[in-house]
């Protein structure tokens, strides 16, 4: 283990993340984890890493690091205008730090979350099978936190297998500031009468910034379940429930793991990401898609990215 | 019984027992999730059970919908044959003062009863693990006496203490840390729900029985709670 990172400045909210928790739905546990996986991929693919090694997930910008070894890194996702001793840097592509290096990030002016990996992931506490902080129970990563002033990152000192990696321009995902979401129909569709369905599938719907990790709240059309309440049940990744105020909610990362809202469906992992990435006063579409195609997307995002089961 | 198989997503499926809070059919999802976990099934990533329904998030490369259903569905068809074992018991000392009991008097007036018949309804009954969810270790425990049921608050404390003990509609449970919650408060208990030191990390699990037993407020104290 070697001394990897000091932080200086915790920014916004920057925590310590992998691809989640898994197997502690039952007694409560939230699955947290990446809540891009797509750009969270990406730096850990530049870096030679396997798909689900830990990162520091940075969301919205503003943080200070400060290399306390040599270390071999790259930075994927949110263009936060990254610099290393004060001079631009690209995001994309493997970056090779010295002793004493400072990387700071400026606010993100396209997406959300970035993520910054090192060779070999980040050695901190790997807790109920991830390395993945759950900020809402206070759990995981640091001391359940997100990072702060004076944390210290420790690596496995690892060397890139390829100090010069980038990614290629046609793969650089752009975070626009208007999207689709993929959506298979399922749970309490038959609560959505036709016309409440058409609602919501004519809608452009607005991301206000009312979100965490938890879920995003949408604001536009209302659309009316035929109940307002079920018996609680449990609830999975990129579920929308729609609670009696009409508005959709789509349930992310740090979601409950049971509630009891009507939901109309669940938008495709892929297609989570993407919201994740999205700004406050960003437009959202829903698209129906079929259960094949929607696994089809999904298989063919983690095979890309070598991932172990999904 | 008919089971409903649904979509949830592209790699979740949801199973329907019923639609309502049943014992029968709380029993029914509890076979099921036990026969599941038993079958030790690498592509099911999550099996969660709730009161009526289970959900099963599985490998999608491993399993399609249909595919997926099938393989439940085989499973839970042996488990209708199994003969639960007896469940297990487990008592929660509460210090039922009103210093930790928050909510006591205000119910107690509510429900025209005093103080100390509340406490003992709370305490006679043996409540049944439900689900679990909200947070790490929230047991859902039902039902309690109907001469208990209340509404949530108003508006929701923005800190309920942890170990809370804390009823809503015909349901009661203890909050495992502090956390917001609109869930009336009548005691407290100093044993964690959660903790890494519990086999399963939680202290209860679907399918246990759970008895709150009235301590003093020097025992509560001294069991290490908190005032």
């Amino acid at each position: 283990m070697s001394r990897g990172f000091l932080v200086e400045n915790g920014g916004v909210q920057s925590c310590i993340q992998d691809a989640g928790r898994r197997g502690f739905s039952d007694i409560g546990l939230t699955q947290s984890g990446a809540m891009d996986e797509m750009a969270f991929g990406y730096a850990n693919f530049l870096v030679g890493n396997d798909f689900n090694t830990s990162t520091i997930e940075i969301a919205l910008g503003g943080v200070t690091l400060k290399a306390q070894e040599e270390m071999c890194i790259a930075i994927c996702g949110a263009t936060m205008h990254p610099k290393l001793n004060g001079h631009t840097m690209s995001l994309w592509q493997v970056h090779q730090l010295k002793k004493g290096d400072v990387l700071s990030f400026g606010y993100a002016s396209e997406g959300q979350f970035a993520y910054l990996a090192v060779a070999g992931g980040f050695q901190t506490p790997h807790l109920y099978g991830s390395f993945s902080t759950s900020i809402k129970e206070g759990l995981g990563g640091i001391e359940g936190r997100k990072l702060k002033a004076g944390d210290q990152l420790p690596t496995s000192g690892a060397r890139c297998p390829m100090d010069r990696r980038k990614l290629e321009k046609q793969h650089i995902p752009h975070y626009p500031d208007e999207i689709t979401l993929r959506l298979v129909k399922g749970y309490q569709e038959e609560m959505f009468d036709n016309k409440a369905q058409e609602t919501f599938f004519n809608s452009v719907y607005t991301f206000k910034g009312e979100g965490d990790r938890m879920g995003y709240r949408l604001s536009g059309e209302k659309v009316v379940p035929s109940t307002t309440g079920i018996l609680s049940e449990p609830i999975c990744y990129g579920a929308v429930q729609i609670p009696s105020h009409g508005e959709p909610i789509v349930l992310l990362k740090e979601r409950q793991t049971i509630g009891g809202y009507p939901k109309i469906g669940s938008v495709i992992a892929v297609d989570c990401f993407k919201l994740a990435q999205l700004r406050a006063g960003g437009r959202v579409r829903f698209v129906e898609v079929s259960l094949e195609e929607a696994r089809r997307v999904t298989h063919a995002f983690y095979t890309f990215f070598g991932a172990k089961g999904v | 019984m008919s089971r409903v198989y649904k979509i949830a997503s592209e790699s979740s499926v949801i199973v329907y027992f019923g639609s309502s809070i049943d014992p029968a059919i709380s029993q029914e999802v509890q076979k099921a999730y036990l026969a599941l976990k038993a079958e030790k099934c690498e592509s099911f990533f999550e099996i969660i059970p709730s009161y009526a329904s289970l959900m099963v998030s599985y490998d999608l490369m491993q399993f399609d919908f249909d595919g997926v259903c099938a393989k439940i569905e085989k499973i839970i068809h042996h488990a209708e044959e199994i003969t639960m074992s007896e469940p297990k018991i487990i008592t929660i000392p509460t210090y039922y003062g009103v210093e930790v009991g928050l909510d006591l008097q205000l119910l107690a007036e509510e429900k025209n009863l005093s103080v100390e018949e509340i406490i003992a309804l709370h305490v006679k009954g043996l409540y049944s693990v439900y689900a679990i969810g909200f947070a790490p270790g929230f047991a859902y425990l039902g039902e309690i006496d109907e001469r208990l049921a209340t509404s949530r608050l108003a508006s929701p404390r923005k800190a309920v203490p942890k170990g809370s003990v804390s009823i809503a509609d015909r349901q009661t449970a203890v909050y495992p840390s502090q956390s917001p919650g609109g869930w009336k408060v009548l005691g407290r208990t100093p044993t964690a729900m959660f903790d890494a030191a519990y086999d399963g990390l939680s202290l209860l699990h679907v399918g246990d029985h759970v008895q709150f037993e009235p301590i003093s407020k020097a025992e509560f104290l001294r069991l290490g709670g908190e005032l």
